[in-house]
């Protein structure tokens, strides 16, 4: 009995500090506080527009480390106390947060890179007449994003996905004078709702089977009885998936990616990288105890048999990140290499969700954040430089010119690669390595090795022929390092793509989320080779292959010589597999179909006959009514005596 | 008798022959302080109101003046329309020949509303109603120098006077039958009563009194006509605080008075409030005049808050109440608006308010939050009350055919008024020619009546839960007895208050 009293005051706690918690409220209101005061009032003044935006996402960010020390680093997780928002039927939908040490994670990844972002775009978006809307923009989508993170319920967790959605269009489209960047603001913006499409239907199929929406109720749920999604299990699973291959452009929907780099560079480094992008994988993580249920098809998919949703979703993200390291190494455009080698890198996180390691892939995700936002900020710098010049082989003899961004870009790059105990990105990739071949999967390992070859060559291949050589144009020649607002986030950026800043990180999540018992396997710096030899060693030699080979072929050249050599293949890569051509020849002439039948409902039957012709007869109506309101008292009195003699008639 | 459930109506009188006795002291040069003592004075005595909004029911001169739910909740929406209109004029302080009767007429015809909201009988609504309207013919045609406000008085002159005569007639033919014209002595009779031709015939002609205040169908006649030429400022009153005075009173006859008529007859309502409906939202499709404009929307939604009579159950009676109190802030809201454009730019054409959202991004937003509001689009106080409504009707589908076509006209109604609400909106920030762009100045005292106005339009929009409570409790309160508090009063104190 005195143990429950003791135990009932310990865990009241005393007053102030009962639920800190509660500071996720505020990290989530931040962002929209401050990007509603800019449009709203202040988008006139620069120095309070900096002042709210950068201001609010760096108090966010110190929020989010107390939340990280509050929950993350003991592994507590809080008690969810949401407040009803709406009930309809037998919806119920609460507004709550879930914080736990997987969004802890994630917000310190979403804010740090944002206020990283923010002080960068200070000065890149300096003359930039949309100055304030831009900032109001950046600032509403870091609310949307920190949404995502935080949402304790799918209902919630859509909405704010939506949010994004419709954020990342703005920024996008930021210039949205110019032509390719509204169609980009576009493709994006319609790719990623035929994914949503799928991750409703998934929200009301896992709704109507189990009657919640609530993340750790369903949890419960489907613990207590892991067959109430019945034959639907693996579907549900897939439609959310779904959702997560839009925000996280897994093939087929990826090709709105490489487009959306039309986008000013901070948005580049700040959606493409670090935060939109990863919001897909994000959400496989969150839900990942649906996927853990038994695979079953209805009957219509039974010839699946025993492939379970997890084995579909490796494949994608494998199939993904293969196919962008083939795109990536043709690519010429220094922006459009980093994004498919974003593509890359997703399709691998994607892959490690789906071989049973969504631990590795949660670790790969904020490594990845770092170098990726740091490589993206760096070619910004390098754009910057050069005056908008996005080509590499208009480059050329950089390092000496830009040594800051230089030295922080061969950092990125490094960690990109994965190089061997030096890098963060080795040790998030081992463990994506280490899950392949723990759970089985000897293939996608062959395959993992492979782009990781591929990697360090397209990666190696930008740094040489932008940063060595000698400089092929004037504006090359001319370039200047970029100011200090600009490369400080990068020094700031290159610390974490050290090796040793992540490397509890891999356990951590291990053991704190996804409950399982990492037991120390990754034992320190030289870790990986102890306790997974062959992953680590494969992974290094693929390092060494690809570096090599990539410097064999592009030392001093002042040319791409594989187009020579490798003719089909190099004009396949180069046109990206002819992705965008394939689904303009599939899909336009289908949909120009239907527009046309719409189009011809539209003018003659909705428009023409029926709102025309209510339009008509309402007015003329209207019209005629007039007739009677004359202004003549004799007749109003006249209509007001006819109006009582009819009530009374008819009443009566 | 207990003189201090008339508190409110007597300080609020006084305060009007107040503001008359102060004109002699102020200075010409500064009427803007009537205005603003008026306003104080009635803020102070909202605050008072709502603070003692549950002084317990009770009734004075011998049953024809009750407090209670309904009492409690209408009065509060009246003091703040006055309140608001009151702000508003203290900017035309100087333009408005005789400010001060202007004030203290408008305080006379919100003591009015507070005797109506308060009126348990048949005789004492009818003094009510016709302080109202009396005060109301003088505050149509205040610009007498202009010949549409006067032309606009000698209508509502002639026809309110016909109507009230009706209604005499009708309070003749009621005390004829039933002997007596208290709501509650009737409703203990009214079984028997509502049999015989010449109660029923009594109390279709006090109807029709009613509808003329509230502009139904086929009395709704001189509402375009009065609304146009009436100054700006009048409108704004006549459109919120007189309109709601009606239908509180028909809410008491309807469902205190008599109830079983309600129900047995509730198709009439809802017939009279479609053909309202179609016929204020159709006339106002051509309209250029936005004051005009105003007014058959008025006209259509005195056909909505008919539709909830004609539902004549609990819940539709408390949509009519809900869908008053939202509807008294967003007409001011839109009122505000208009009155600022008219005052400025002396013209309510719609291309009078071409450019507003640039020429005063204050007024736009008001005019907008007003329409949008009426228009019927969530989440403002307009959505949600025409949602109740049309919820209390279409739980009765199936009773007549009737209902499911007052919910055809109704959506109807909806879809049309889109058309000429947002008409005016396309005119405030998407204009065809702008000629004028100079920015339009607004006082403190109007952006506080918008503040006002806005606030409550959103708020009961978005939180309705209060409001609807509110209305709920005071339509439940009209089923319970109210019998006079001393039965044993003396009948000469009875006949003395009548007279």
């Amino acid at each position: 009995m005195e143990l429950v009293v003791t135990n009932a005051i310990a865990s009241a706690g005393p007053a102030y500090s009962s639920r800190p918690e509660d500071i996720g409220w505020f990290i989530l209101a931040l962002p929209l506080f401050a990007s509603l005061a800019i449009a709203l009032f202040l988008h006139r003044n620069r120095t309070l527009t900096l002042f709210f935006s950068v201001g609010g996402v760096v108090t966010a960010f110190f929020l989010s480390w107390v939340l990280f020390f509050t929950f993350g680093v003991t592994g507590l997780k809080a008690v969810p106390s949401p407040f009803p928002w709406f009930h309809a039927g037998g919806l119920h939908v609460n507004l709550g947060l879930a914080v736990d040490s997987l969004s802890s994670v994630m917000l310190l990844v979403v804010t740090g890179v944002s206020a990283l972002v923010q002080f960068y775009s200070t000065a890149y978006m300096k003359d930039d007449r949309g100055f304030a809307r831009f900032f109001a923009s950046l600032s509403f989508f870091t609310f949307s994003m920190l949404g995502i993170v935080l949402s304790d319920n799918l209902v919630m967790t859509f909405i704010f996905w939506e949010l994004v959605g419709f954020s990342s269009y703005l920024l996008i489209g930021f210039w949205y004078d110019r032509e390719a960047a509204a169609d980009a603001a576009k493709k994006a913006f319609l790719t990623n709702r035929l994914g949503d499409f799928g991750f409703l239907l998934g929200i009301i199929l896992v709704w109507s089977l189990t009657g919640t929406v609530q993340f750790d109720e369903l949890a419960a749920k489907l613990k207590s009885d892991p067959h109430s999604l019945g034959v639907w299990s693996s579907v549900a699973g897939l439609l959310i998936f779904c959702g997560a291959m839009g925000k996280s452009a897994q093939f087929p929907l990826h090709v709105w990616l490489p487009d959306a780099m039309e986008g000013p560079t901070p948005v580049s480094a700040l959606i493409h990288a670090a935060t939109m992008v990863a919001a897909g994988v994000y959400l496989l993580c969150r839900t990942y105890f649906i996927f853990q249920t038994t695979t079953a098809w209805p009957a219509a998919l039974a010839f699946l048999g025993s492939i379970s949703a997890l084995d579909i979703i490796a494949v994608i993200g494998g199939g993904t990140a293969l196919l962008a390291a083939l795109i990536a190494i043709q690519q010429n455009d220094i922006k459009r290499i980093l994004a498919y080698s974003t593509l890359s890198q997703l399709g691998y996180m994607v892959m490690a969700v789906g071989v049973g390691g969504p631990d590795a892939a949660m670790y790969h995700l904020t490594t990845h954040a770092g170098f990726k936002a740091l490589l993206f900020l760096g070619a910004g710098s390098v754009i910057h430089a050069c005056h908008h010049e996005q080509d590499i082989w208009k480059m050329g003899g950089l390092a000496r010119k830009l040594p800051v961004t230089f030295r922080t870009f061969v950092i990125g790059t490094a960690a990109l690669a994965g190089f061997p105990l030096l890098t963060s990105g080795f040790y998030s990739k081992d463990a994506i390595l280490v899950a392949a071949v723990r759970h089985g999967h000897p293939i996608l390992f062959g395959l993992g090795v492979l782009i990781a070859s591929m990697t360090t060559f397209y990666m190696v291949r930008l740094v040489l022929v932008a940063f060595f050589g000698r400089s092929r144009t004037s504006s090359a020649e001319h370039a200047h390092e970029s100011p200090i607002q600009m490369t400080w986030p990068l020094v700031v950026l290159a610390v974490p793509s050290i090796g040793l800043a992540w490397l509890p990180l891999g356990d951590y999540l291990t053991e704190h989320f996804f409950g399982a018992q990492a037991a120390g396997e990754a034992g320190g710096l030289f870790g990986p080779f102890n306790h997974a030899p062959l992953a680590a060693t494969f992974g290094t030699g693929a390092i060494i292959f690809g570096a090599w080979a990539s410097i064999a072929t592009y030392w001093n050249a002042e040319s791409d010589p594989l187009p020579r050599s490798l003719a089909f293949w190099s004009r396949v890569s180069r046109n990206r597999f002819y992705f965008d051509e394939i689904y303009e020849a599939l899909f336009i002439p289908i949909q120009d179909g239907l527009a046309a039948v719409c189009e011809w409902l539209d003018r003659w039957v909705l428009s023409g006959v029926l709102v025309r012709g209510v339009h008509g007869t309402t007015e003329l109506a209207g019209r005629a009514l007039r007739m009677v309101q004359t202004g003549n008292l004799q007749t109003y009195t006249f209509l007001f005596v006819g109006g009582v003699a009819l009530i009374i008639l008819i009443a009566l | 008798m207990n003189y201090s459930l008339l508190t409110v109506e007597i300080l609020t009188a006084l305060l009007g022959l107040g503001v008359l006795l102060l004109d002699l002291w102020i200075p010409a040069t500064s009427r803007k302080l009537l205005g603003i003592i008026a306003a104080t004075g009635l803020g102070v005595l909202l605050v008072y109101a709502i603070g003692s909004a549950a002084p317990g029911d009770g009734t004075a001169f011998g049953g024809m003046f009750v407090v209670d739910a309904l009492s409690g909740y209408a009065k509060g929406f009246f003091l703040v329309a006055g309140l608001i209109v009151l702000l508003l004029s203290i900017d035309s302080a100087d333009t408005i020949h005789g400010y001060a009767e202007y004030c203290a007429l408008i305080l006379f015809a919100l003591t009015g509303m507070l005797f109506a909201a308060s009126a348990n009988d048949f005789v004492l609504m009818f003094v009510a109603l016709e302080l109202i309207t009396v005060t109301f013919y003088i505050l149509v045609s205040f610009q007498r120098n202009r010949l549409s406000s006067l032309e606009a008085g000698v209508k509502y002159l002639i026809l309110g006077a016909l109507a009230s005569g009706f209604m005499v007639f009708g309070i003749a033919l009621i005390f004829g039958s039933a002997n007596t014209t208290n709501f509650y002595e009737i409703s203990t009779a009214q079984t028997a009563l509502i049999k015989s031709p010449v109660f029923l015939t009594g109390i279709l002609l006090t109807l029709v009194g009613l509808g003329f205040k509230i502009a139904a169908f086929p009395f709704q006649i001189w509402a375009p006509d009065v609304y146009q030429g009436a100054p700006a400022l009048t409108t704004s009153f006549l459109a919120t605080g007189s309109k709601a005075a009606g239908f509180v009173l028909l809410a008491r006859v309807a469902f205190e008075a008599v109830p079983e008529l309600t129900a047995a007859r509730g198709h009439l309502f809802l017939g009279i409030g479609s053909i309202t409906i179609l016929y204020g939202s159709l006339c106002a499709i051509p309209q250029r005049s936005v004051k005009r404009l105003m007014g058959y929307s008025s006209i259509a939604n005195a056909g909505y808050l008919l539709l909830g009579f004609g539902a004549a159950s609990l819940a539709g009676g408390s949509a009519v109440l809900a869908y008053l109190g939202g509807y008294i802030f967003t007409v001011l809201a839109a009122f505000i608006g208009i009155q600022v454009v008219v005052s400025h730019q002396e013209s309510d054409d719609i291309s009078a308010f071409a450019g507003l959202a640039r020429r005063s991004p204050w007024m736009a937003a008001s005019l907008t939050v007003g329409l949008v509001s009426l228009a019927g689009i969530p989440p403002l106080a307009g959505f949600f009350g025409k949602l109740m409504i049309l919820k209390a009707v279409a739980v009765q589908v199936g009773t007549s055919p009737m209902v499911i076509l007052s919910l055809l006209v109704a959506v109807l109604g909806v879809v049309v008024g889109l058309y000429y609400y947002l008409g005016v909106l396309r005119s405030v920030y998407w204009p065809r020619s702008v000629s004028d762009l100079s920015p339009i100045p607004v006082s403190g005292t109007t952006k506080l009546a918008l503040i006002f106005a806005v606030l409550g339009t959103v708020l009961i929009g978005v939180l309705p839960e209060t409001t609807y409570q509110g209305a709920r409790q005071a339509v439940a309160g009209l089923a319970t007895p109210k019998s006079p508090a001393t039965p044993a009063s003396p009948p000469s104190a009875t006949t003395q208050a009548a007279k």
